[in-house]
């Protein structure tokens, strides 16, 4: 259950951006992975401010801990031992060796041409990578349209947009700055 | 005065109809055929209503009220992007499609924003031309009240507004509708179909209230008798586009090239009139159309009297 902290002047508009927004994730598949949200909605100063923090889905894997390696002639013979994470691991070996060099032989074996084992066994995966990126899309998909003028704040589970019509004020972004720390910290939970 | 009607029904027997509709003086507006199941969208003399219901009941089928038949309606959005479209706008269009009437669906260029939200004359020009507009405003209740506005107020034909925030009222419009902020699926909850109903309502009324001004001082002739003329001409029968004639309350609009036809059209005859001598036939804003708008009885008997010359 996604928790949302809602502050602004208008009441519908904060209400109807929360069922917006618990569509749009519903609609993108990504509700389980969104904790908590902070919208702020000031339509008289044409301010839109909204803060989400991911869950946890664990840090970046070396590929040694979800594959076994085994050097071979010419290369590194790959054998997937958590599926999950097998077209992230081929996506990436595609990303840095070519499509050429990476041979996906079955479902989860993979022939990587003239790369040593230590080599592999250096590669981390990211699984929050792709969260990420379909959390932005989410919010891209709630801001406004007219709202054109906008600042981003991001770590490593929390993405803040602040988001306004004309020019970005020094006090819009140090209210933001402030929304995204507090959400860093876990400030105001229950 | 002419009413329009939705006759549903087999083709068993429907020349039966046909000859009825024809007797009383009626026109065939359009007529949808799947197999043996015909749709009749019918224009009636009011008085001769009780003759078609009785007509339809022999042949097995029945009358449909469809109160928004011969009008065209713009939906109007503050842009075509995925934030607008195509919930709530394409909601209402289709809903409003099935009280008869033909709706366009059509967004701004710069009409998002608050401070910046703007409406060119191209685009309020365009607008005029339908029967009546519907505006989606939003969210917000102070970029509404404060800024919004602008966007309609200067406009010609009425405007029904849907916005989100619940108001009273809103100035220069002829209807408010509340509860219809930003979507992002369709409207089909009950609670949704039910404002879709509260539109479509708005819009009847302000529909009505356009008809009984015109009532007031009639049209020389009924757009569908208009109609009835020019599906005769060529160029209407080879055109491919749907509806190549589409009714308006107090006019029509024709799906070919005003440049190409002008002479064609002004010379059409509608009760021993050229159609030049009882309409005004202009361009239409959007391209290879022509519109039509029919003067009034005043108008035309008093120009074939002479009365307006100085």
């Amino acid at each position: 259950m996604v928790k949302f902290e809602l502050e602004g002047t208008e009441r519908y508009a904060l209400e109807s951006y929360q069922w917006l927004l618990e569509r749009i994730l519903i609609d993108m598949g990504i509700t389980t992975m969104v904790e908590r949200v902070r919208l702020i909605i000031r339509p008289d100063q044409t301010l839109f401010i909204i803060s989400m923090r991911i869950k946890q889905a664990g840090s970046k894997r070396p590929v040694s801990d979800i594959a076994d390696m085994e050097a071979q002639e010419g290369g590194t013979f790959i054998t997937i031992k958590d599926e999950s994470y097998a077209p992230r691991l081929l996506a990436s070996l595609w990303r840095m060796y070519g499509r050429e060099r990476v041979q996906q032989l079955t479902r989860l074996e993979i022939f990587v041409d003239g790369v040593p084992v230590e080599e592999l066994s250096d590669l981390k995966l990211d699984p929050e990578e792709e969260v990420r990126s379909q959390l932005l899309d989410a919010m891209w998909r709630l801001l406004p349209e007219g709202l054109k003028v906008r600042n981003e704040y991001y770590n490593d589970n929390v993405m803040t947009i602040v988001a306004t019509e004309h020019g970005m004020t020094v006090d819009f972004l140090a209210e933001a700055q402030k929304v995204h720390s507090s959400m860093v910290q876990g400030k105001g939970e229950d | 005065m002419y009413e329009v009607l939705m006759f549903d029904g087999g083709v068993h027997k429907l020349e039966e109809m046909l000859d009825l509709i024809e007797d009383i003086g009626g026109f065939v507006l359009q007529r949808i055929q799947v197999q043996v199941m015909v749709t009749l969208t019918i224009a009636i003399p009011e008085e001769d209503r009780p003759l078609i219901e009785r007509k339809a009941a022999e042949l097995g089928g029945k009358i449909i009220e469809v109160p928004l038949a011969g009008t065209e309606i713009a939906v109007v959005g503050p842009t075509l992007g995925r934030h607008h479209m195509p919930h709530p706008i394409c909601d209402i269009a289709e809903h409003l499609r099935r009280y008869g009437a033909i709706t366009i669906v059509m967004g701004l260029a710069r009409g998002r924003g608050r401070k910046t939200c703007q409406i060119s004359a191209a685009e309020k020009a365009i607008i005029e031309e339908y029967d009546a507009a519907i505006f989606m405003l939003g969210n917000f209740k102070e970029c509404v009240t404060h800024e919004k506005i602008n966007l309609y107020k200067d406009i010609q034909v009425p405007v029904v507004v849907v916005i989100g925030p619940e108001l009273d009222s809103l100035p220069d419009c002829e209807a408010l509708v509340c509860g219809v902020g930003r979507k992002v699926e369709r409207m089909r909850r009950s609670e949704e179909i039910a404002k879709l109903e509260e539109i479509a309502d708005r819009v009847k009324e302000v529909v009505d209230r356009r008809r009984k001004e015109i009532e007031e001082d009639p049209l020389f002739v009924h757009p569908s008798e208009v109609k009835d003329a020019l599906e005769d001409l060529d160029a209407v029968q080879e055109c491919l586009r749907p509806s190549p004639v589409v009714l308006h309350v107090d006019g029509l609009r024709v799906k070919i090239p005003y440049k190409d036809h002008v002479k064609e059209l002004e010379e059409v005859e509608v009760y021993g009139h050229k159609l030049k001598d009882i309409a005004t036939i202009s361009d239409c804003r959007l391209g290879d159309s022509t519109i039509i708008r029919i003067r009034t009885k005043a108008e035309v008997e008093g120009k074939v009297l002479g009365c307006d010359r100085p």
